[in-house]
């Protein structure tokens, strides 16, 4: 009875700690995602899309690339926007606002880069990047 | 901001498919899966700009990137037709020791990102400190969501206003650099007859291509 009566306190003691421990912090980060979150995903977007541009050959998958990129960025600029918006600042929308840029540079880029493209694969016939090397010395 | 509830799990949903996606568009063999990938991926970030309470944004992104560029792009893997080439053993990434070397490049870049995100915004909440308490958004006056979880903003009004007082000046050099861009593609696009036609080709090449081609002699320049 001795023993069961030191348990019971010890045990307790050991459920508060899972409680308040690691796991459940991590529970509570997986069930309140925050900024940082935001922030993960978008720099998991800019890499694989930095990865993509870097290993690809084909110079269409390349544009697709890029246009993650920009994604990741405009997904860091939304979410900070929305963060200081609770911190009550003045220009909470500029985030936004450079969004919509980033959107309309990102369009007018495509629109060039394919123009470009065309006008490759009507010269060269090929769009492996490997083997556009006018330039090359 | 901190999600919760519905919220949260949504967050999770739309920001696993959108990193799953983005994988399929680098690794897909065809350029049209890769296409179709990447739009799954653009209207994935469209949620999650819906749940940071940019609905403006979200719409706009929908509307420009998935309307828009991306029947660009397909238009233009249709153009250049590579699925004879892509139905070959032809490789679609580039040699080894450059993938490996980009990649190393890559894991480097995604352990100093990850920190930085981790140690800024540990800073962060140091300066903001309530910012767990406040749940509440900018403006509660407008009419609740299904979810209940939160209220709609007033988030398009105000991206509206600012945009045309706060951001007049690169609202107006935005839509120069798009009439730069419509214009500069479609001299880029253009065929050498159709450069023929109006006019604009140098005349030594000119000759050149009518030695290739004597088509393009018959093309008389059309002056209005």
């Amino acid at each position: 009875m001795t023993m069961l009566n030191s348990f019971i306190p010890a045990l307790a003691f050991l459920f508060q700690e899972v409680e308040g421990g690691m796991l459940s912090q991590m529970k509570y980060a997986a069930t309140h995602p925050d900024l940082s979150k935001f922030l993960v995903i978008g720099a998991l977007l800019f890499i694989i899309g930095v990865a993509g541009v870097l290993t690809r050959r084909n110079i269409i998958v390349i544009f697709m690339s890029i246009e993650l990129i920009l994604n990741a960025a405009n997904l860091n600029f939304v979410a900070f926007s929305r963060y200081l918006q609770e911190t009550g600042s003045m220009n909470a929308v500029a985030g936004q606002i450079f969004t919509v840029f980033v959107i309309v540079v990102a369009a007018a880029e495509a629109a060039i880069g394919l123009g470009i493209v065309i006008a490759l694969y009507r010269n060269k016939e090929t769009i492996w990047v490997d083997e556009i090397d006018l330039l090359k010395w | 901001m901190t999600l919760t509830g519905y919220e949260a799990l949504f967050f999770w949903i739309f920001g696993l498919a959108a990193i799953f996606a983005a994988l399929l568009t680098v690794m897909a063999r065809n350029a049209v899966h890769s296409a179709l990938f990447l739009i799954s991926s653009l209207v994935s970030i469209a949620a999650l700009f819906v749940l940071a309470g940019a609905e403006f944004i979200a719409g706009v992104q929908i509307l420009v990137y998935v309307g828009g560029v991306m029947v660009l792009f397909l238009f233009v893997i249709m153009l250049v037709n590579v699925s004879a080439e892509e139905r070959g053993r032809e490789q679609i990434f580039n040699r080894q020791r450059q993938v490996t070397a980009s990649l190393i490049f890559c894991f480097l870049l995604v352990a100093g990102v990850l920190s930085a995100v981790n140690k800024g915004y540990r800073g962060l909440k140091a300066q903001h400190p309530q910012q767990e308490a406040a749940v509440a958004p900018a403006s509660p006056d407008g009419p609740s969501n299904a979810t209940g979880s939160s209220v709609m903003t007033r988030d398009t009004e105000r991206v509206g206003g600012s945009l045309y007082r706060y951001a007049a000046l690169p609202f107006e050099i935005a839509s120069v650099l798009l009439l730069v861009a419509i214009i500069g593609s479609v001299m880029l696009a253009r065929t050498l007859k159709q450069e023929a036609s109006a006019d604009d080709v140098d005349p030594e090449t000119l000759q050149e291509e009518i030695a290739r081609d004597p088509e393009l002699a018959k093309v008389e320049p059309q002056s209005e």
